[in-house]
């Protein structure tokens, strides 16, 4: 069974910024797949390219059985025969058609019976909770149950795959989970394979089964969500997603599952063994937040090596606290789940549980080899 | 973001929107380019060769340097009487709690819909030699002279002025009705009084506006003819416009057209003056798409006094010109006192079985009609192209058409006769009604394009691109969410050109020919050969016409506001 979408080596210039570089993915049957990054990466014109709205200078894409772009063989579908489904970020409900037109509008198209469209109409208001809506106008709406007519209108004709452009980024926080999670209850409840666009990375992380992280037009990493976080492929990714500390180091030893680093002279220290050690004795050790510990000077902390450092701002988080530390001339950043007994100009014991290292110049360059 | 239809291969790069382009850039060449072309070429040409003659002749006749003086200063003095008028009016209307605001807006718009001509037969009734304030002030102070005479530079000004002031009250309600209300109220928040905030933070934040609408108004006053025809002819008071008339009645076509560049050489050094003036507009980016609600100033004690004089003033310059148009329909002979015997309903049915006259109803309301349909249809086409498409050949389109905007009629009309009298190609059209028609489209083409090109802009990509996703056809999605969502700016287009042409005179006025009258030329003819009262009546025969149009513009412009809230609040 061939893949859901195929995409093979887009590229797509516009003057001479290079909005898509060698793209290549594939999503599977069912699979919820994200591109990634931050505003001008490419991936929303490489869902353009996947739509038809926009042509690709070089590269394939397929969409079920069917080629529908080859940039080789001059085959380039219009968007009204790709048989896809899109959401739009600013939804793009048609305010002169009622809620039920909206979402009637596909199969009116393809010339479906009337009584078979009001019937996948009901069907369709009552997958999105909003039976009885039908003859609302857009303008009545709220957000959010624009974005539903949105989503219903591009399910009505049962899509090959189904495309979401940014489609949360303009509902406040609690509306935007509560979608998060409904529209990865009617993906799975549709089978439906999606391509989905997003520079949040919590989205991602959450609703994805995978997802390609991108940045100026090339794809850094392709991969499970958790393999993302965890073994980010570059110094992008690790940047990109989550908070990362940054701390020069030397490399001092090795074996097969730890690896003792001396920071700057200031402390010697050893950390389970990361994926990638670069070449030679300088490095960068990058580590997150939650992967520090922190206890009282002096104290017992969980890490092997306590090193020593101040803080400068303490912050409620609500569910956990968040340190500013200064130690050794750089700020370090901490979250930890306790932290009442700490005030600001305290001295603190820091512990490092585990990270990664990276080349000493890894900071300048973003596709920097970081695991 | 590429729009809707980025050029995919290079067999589909000839398709429909090529050939639709190509017809519309000949309609904009027969329309437009031709008779400008014309008008250029011809005044530098005698007989057939490059002379300077038509100028030199133009510029040794002290006549016409004084009438080239005469529309400047005269429209100058008109411009400012008619922006003050215009902002005062349009600060007391948004801005402070003066009642009947709704009322009081509607009928200091209405003298936009009312040709200047029906203004200055109506001033000439009221304040004429016999006019009913003349005689008025006459008993009262028991005099047999007035302390005025509106045949003078003087009646002019001042019936220009009272005529063009709603183009600054629109232009400056229209700002201070989208401006950030916070700009007023950091301000207030900061101590300063509500007066104190007109004249330092809100009169300086609608400054452009003003100017804007003070462009508009000279403009329209240098373009005028109605009124210094009305009231200069009989004076021997002459302004370019007159003049331009004057030579063509001879005719003096040669002559006429190095006139028209004269006036098109005015108006352009009018408007790089203004823009002078106006310095670096794009300084403050403080109005908001979106309405607001204003920061109120209260009258107070002022407020009697105020309700008091722009009512007295709204029936001045409003009602009473109209009310005088009607009652001179209605009497007898002009000049005769007012009382039911001397009324009588005989000049009505002698327009009303006056051939020339019927064949005026009739030529103008389907010139206006074919005018704005025609105008309607190819403009939304050029900026469909121009918006959507992206077609770099369309907005040049676009700025072409929008050229005839800046030319005084008389040009226009000078350029139609010189285009069609003796053709290169095609039909004689000069003498027949189709020059009118031509006239029209090329004058009121901006219109056209103003509207559909910013309705359209307002149409964001992604409603079209949807219908695309959704499997409609490129020609199924215009069908079914492009036009639909065009549809209220071609009908605003639509109506504003109708009213334009409709109430057109200054063009009409150079071209029409036996069998092509139209209802302004031959009130015109009427009032100026001495037939005041049938002049009036047929006047007044066309008030309901332009009433019912002016309403709808209105109705129709409450709706786009509405919607544009609705819009604002939604994405």
């Amino acid at each position: 069974m061939p893949p859901a979408v195929a995409v093979t080596g887009l590229g797509k210039r516009f003057g001479s910024v290079r909005a898509a570089d060698d793209v290549t993915f594939t999503i599977a049957r069912q699979e919820f797949f994200s591109l990634l990054g931050p505003s001008g990466c490419g991936k929303t014109t490489t869902l353009r390219c996947v739509a038809g709205l926009e042509s690709a200078d070089e590269g394939a894409i397929r969409i079920g059985e069917h080629v529908v772009f080859d940039a080789a063989c001059r085959i380039d579908v219009p968007p009204n025969r790709r048989g896809i489904g899109m959401v739009f970020q600013s939804y793009a409900v048609w305010p002169h058609m009622s809620v039920a037109d909206n979402i009637a509008y596909p199969l009116k198209v393809q010339g479906v019976a009337r009584s078979v469209i009001r019937e996948r109409v009901t069907e369709v208001l009552a997958i999105l909770g909003m039976t009885g809506l039908g003859e609302r106008r857009p303008s009545q709406l709220s957000g959010g149950q624009q974005q539903r007519v949105a989503l219903g209108r591009a399910l009505a004709l049962n899509p090959t795959v189904l495309l979401l452009d940014e489609p949360l980024s303009n509902l406040d926080a609690k509306l935007r989970e509560q979608m998060r999670a409904e529209l990865k209850q009617i993906q799975r409840q549709a089978g439906l394979p999606i391509l989905y666009v997003t520079h949040d990375q919590s989205e991602a992380l959450a609703m994805s089964d995978r997802m390609a992280v991108m940045n100026e037009g090339r794809i850094h990493q392709l991969a499970p969500p958790e393999e993302v976080y965890r073994r980010p492929a570059t110094r992008f990714v690790l940047d990109f997603i989550g908070t990362v500390n940054y701390l020069p180091c030397r490399i001092v030893g090795t074996d097969g599952t730890r690896v003792c680093l001396d920071l700057d002279g200031a402390a010697v220290l050893t950390i389970p063994r990361p994926p990638y050690i670069p070449e030679g004795d300088r490095a960068l050790l990058a580590v997150r937040p939650e992967d520090l510990v922190l206890g009282r000077a002096g104290g017992p902390v969980e890490a092997e090596v306590a090193l020593a450092a101040t803080v400068t701002l303490r912050s409620f988080l609500g569910a956990s606290f968040e340190f500013r530390l200064a130690w050794n001339g750089t700020e370090v950043r901490v979250v930890a789940d306790k932290g009442s007994g700490i005030a600001d100009g305290d001295t603190v014991a820091l512990g490092v549980r585990e990270g990664l290292l990276l080349e000493p110049d890894a900071l300048s360059r973003p596709d920097a080899r970081a695991s | 973001m590429s729009s809707v239809g980025a050029s995919r291969s290079l067999g589909r790069l000839i398709d429909w929107r090529i050939w639709l382009f190509v017809l519309l850039a000949g309609f904009v060449l027969v329309t437009v380019i031709y008779p400008i072309f014309q008008v250029a070429i011809r005044s530098f040409l005698v007989d057939g060769r490059f002379d300077l003659a038509n100028y030199e002749r133009v510029l040794l006749q002290p006549r016409n340097y004084v009438a080239v003086w005469n529309s400047l200063w005269v429209s100058v003095i008109a411009t400012v009487l008619a922006t003050v008028i215009g902002v005062v009016s349009a600060f007391l209307v948004q801005r402070t709690d003066l009642p009947a605001k709704n009322l009081f807006r509607l009928l200091l718009i209405l003298p936009f819909a009312i040709p200047p001509l029906f203004a200055a037969m109506g001033w000439v009734q009221l304040a004429g030699p016999v006019g009913l304030l003349s005689q008025a002030w006459k008993a009262a102070f028991g005099t047999v002279t007035v302390p005025w005479n509106i045949y003078s530079p003087g009646g002019i000004i001042f019936v220009l002025a009272v005529t063009n002031y709603p183009l600054v009250f629109i232009t400056v309600s229209g700002a201070l009705q989208r401006m950030d209300p916070s700009l007023e109220e950091a301000a207030r928040i900061s101590g300063v009084g509500a007066g104190r905030i007109m004249r330092d933070i809100t009169l300086p934040l609608v400054r452009p506006a003003i100017l804007g609408g003070a462009l508009l108004a000279f403009v329209s006053s240098i373009d005028n003819f109605g009124i210094p025809a009305v009231l200069g002819l009989r004076a021997n008071f002459y302004v370019l416009t007159t003049r331009i008339y004057e030579a063509l009645v001879v005719p003096n076509m040669p002559l006429a057209t190095a006139m028209s560049m004269l006036l098109v050489l005015v108006a352009v050094i009018a408007m790089f003056g203004f823009r002078a003036v106006e310095g670096q507009r794009e300084q403050y980016a403080v109005i908001a798409g979106k309405s607001v609600m204003p920061n109120v100033v209260r009258l107070n004690r002022a407020r009697p006094w105020l309700v008091a004089g722009l009512a007295l003033a709204v029936i001045v310059i409003v009602v009473l010109p109209l009310l005088a148009l009607i009652i001179a329909s209605l009497l007898r002979y002009w000049g005769a006192d007012l009382t039911l015997a001397n009324t009588t309903l005989a000049h009505y049915t002698a327009v009303l079985n006056a051939p020339a006259a019927q064949r005026g109803i009739v030529n103008s309301l389907a010139l206006a009609t074919g005018a704005a349909t025609i105008l309607v249809v190819v403009t939304a086409l050029i900026s469909y192209l121009n918006i959507k498409e992206r077609m770099r050949g369309a907005g040049l389109l676009d700025v072409v058409g929008l050229i005839p905007f800046a030319l005084p009629g008389s040009v226009i009309g000078v350029g139609m006769i010189l285009a069609w009298s003796n053709p290169p190609v095609g039909p004689t059209l000069y003498g027949t009604i189709w020059v009118l028609l031509l006239a029209y489209i090329m004058r009121y083409m901006a219109f056209g394009l103003q509207a559909t090109r910013t309705t359209l802009q307002q149409i964001h990509g992604s409603l079209e691109e949807a219908a695309l996703t959704c499997g409609a056809s490129r020609l199924r999605t215009i069908k079914d969410v492009t036009f639909p969502l065009l549809r209220p700016g071609m009908v605003a287009g639509w109506v504003l050109i109708f009213i334009s042409a409709f109430n057109e005179l200054t063009v009409s006025v150079l071209i029409w020919t036996s069998g092509s009258e139209t209802i302004g030329v031959w009130i015109f003819l009427m009032q100026d050969s001495g037939f005041t009262g049938r002049a009036s009546a047929l006047a007044v025969l066309t008030l309901p016409v332009i009433l019912i149009m002016f309403l709808m513009a209105q109705a129709l412009a409450r709706l786009e506001e509405r919607r544009a809230q609705a819009a604002g609040t939604k994405s």
